[in-house]
């Protein structure tokens, strides 16, 4: 046994894929989560603000609105093709296909893969959030003299995000633990560092236990973290 | 607001900071691996002997598939792929703008693992191994794979009709032609036609199951396969905890690189 675990760890510093690895992997999942929230973001308020003003006030037409369900109908197809394809599939597109002709960094290819991915669940949890928000909130903004992106930024947005914290907490756990595929395309990342180690030592028991421990051990970190958030967004309430 | 946009785009230039990377170098001989971006397959022997230029600087993409480094060899991700000869030649006479160096990497033979618990098996395919040696079996399935001459007029034909034995599990990983790969749904190749004239012998019913090569010995050892039977080379590593039969044939490790 504890040969075993000599073994898998300390002979050759094997344990220095599992680390090399775990930064991988944080790095991939910490700039993913960025352009997810961005897009995520963005993308929901294109759809609500379409919903809410073109569609339901059947103006006559104009450029803005014409604009805007261009924009709408884009933001639809983004979320269709990526919440109907695998990500291993998307990251080994993005890899072998769009970026066929130049050298790019992996890691770079991986975040932009679980960015755009991510981007598109994030996109439908933030207007589920932003719908729970009572209209009379938009309504009273209006008639403060807001105008309706000062209203979306000051007075909507933030109710949504209190809304959204928990499903955006678990978007990004199975995010973290999704970036374990990055290995399709040869990223050295914590999952990989323990393939590595199985394909030195031929051993499945302890680079297997050890890489779970670790995701484990990040999720429950992140869980901790986000249950301060909520509870500090929460001070604002009666 | 205009901090929180700042903050962001900092952020995200960083990201794109990750794009620009290290420039390639020309392999044209082993001693050019030093520095260079060395592609191999996860496993495999070429992975093991090309993690030694590790630390003499050189990146080793570990693909899980022998056909995602060549691909990445030719989109010039990476700088040249360590893999076995045979191969290499297909992968190459598929992909003109690719060549294989002369000078070989290592030479190497390969062999049947087994569980170190199934010795009695072990024994009983050495003896099917030594006997199919002698009457030229081997040799024939060989040749219907490598050699331009000789290319597919020996296909082996099994003649078993009965198995009273049972199955023989094989585990295997079927990209790795000409040793074994998909033909019309099917698993063939000089392992696969082996590995069935060795069951044919033994009058057991062959089974292959088709895995990734870095979970072959685990599948072995754990009883979820039989044997394993992959081009394997038998390694000191791999002998802590499988056993191997005899070799069946041997193989170079050769290096490919863009014309």
């Amino acid at each position: 046994m504890k040969q075993k675990f000599i073994d898998n760890f300390i002979t050759d510093d094997r344990y220095l894929y599992l680390l090399n690895g775990l930064k991988t992997t944080l790095i991939i999942t910490f700039f993913a989560v960025i352009i997810g929230i961005l897009i995520g973001f963005i993308v929901a308020i294109i759809r609500v603000s379409y919903d809410k003003t073109v569609k339901e006030t059947k103006r006559k037409f104009s450029i803005g609105s014409f604009f805007f369900s261009v924009l709408n109908k884009i933001c639809q197809l983004y979320l269709t093709v990526i919440r109907g394809t695998p990500v291993v599939v998307q990251l080994m597109i993005i890899y072998y296909i769009i970026f066929a002709d130049f050298n790019v960094n992996k890691v770079f290819v991986a975040v932009l893969a679980f960015g755009l991915n991510s981007g598109a669940y994030v996109a439908e949890i933030v207007r589920g959030g932003i719908m729970a928000v009572d209209s009379g909130q938009m309504e009273a903004g209006r008639s403060l003299g807001f105008s309706y992106t000062k209203t979306m930024i000051y007075i909507i947005i933030p109710q949504a995000f209190k809304n959204v914290v928990p499903s955006l907490a678990n978007e990004f756990i199975v995010l973290l633990k999704e970036t374990s595929v990055s290995g399709y395309i040869a990223v050295m990342d914590l999952t990989k560092g323990g393939d590595i180690i199985r394909s030195r030592t031929y051993e499945p028991f302890f680079p297997l236990i050890a890489v779970a421990c670790v995701y484990l051990f990040l999720v429950i970190i992140f869980t901790w973290i986000v249950g301060k958030l909520e509870r500090r967004l929460r001070n604002s309430e009666r | 607001m205009k901090k929180f946009i700042a903050l962001l785009l900092a952020l995200v230039m960083t990201t794109v900071m990750f794009v620009s990377c290290g420039e390639g170098k020309e392999v044209t001989s082993i001693d050019d691996l030093a520095g260079a971006r060395i592609g191999v397959q996860l496993g495999t022997t070429g992975d093991i002997y090309a993690s030694d230029y590790e630390k003499e600087g050189s990146a080793i993409e570990r693909y899980s598939k022998g056909a995602d480094a060549v691909q990445a060899l030719k989109q010039g991700k990476i700088d040249c792929v360590i893999i076995d000869s045979e191969p290499a030649k297909v992968f190459c006479e598929k992909n003109p703008e690719l060549k294989i160096l002369d000078e070989p990497f290592a030479v190497e033979e390969y062999a049947i693992c087994i569980s170190k618990e199934k010795t009695e098996l072990k024994d009983k395919i050495n003896a099917a191994l030594e006997e199919l040696k002698k009457d030229g079996t081997v040799q024939s399935i060989i040749d219907n794979y490598i050699g331009d001459d000789t290319k597919g007029k020996t296909p082996y034909k099994s003649t078993a009709t009965e198995t009273p034995n049972g199955e023989l599990k094989m585990a295997t990983n079927a990209a790795f032609p000409p040793y074994e790969y998909y033909e019309k749904k099917k698993i063939v190749g000089i392992d696969a036609d082996i590995a069935q004239a060795i069951a044919d012998k033994l009058g057991m019913k062959l089974v292959i199951e088709d895995m990734e090569f870095d979970s072959i010995i685990t599948a072995v050892q754990s009883g979820k396969a039989d044997i394993g039977v992959a081009g394997m080379t038998i390694t000191e590593d791999r002998l802590k905890n499988i056993d191997f039969t005899e070799p069946y044939t041997t193989a170079t490790q050769v290096i490919i690189v863009n014309k």
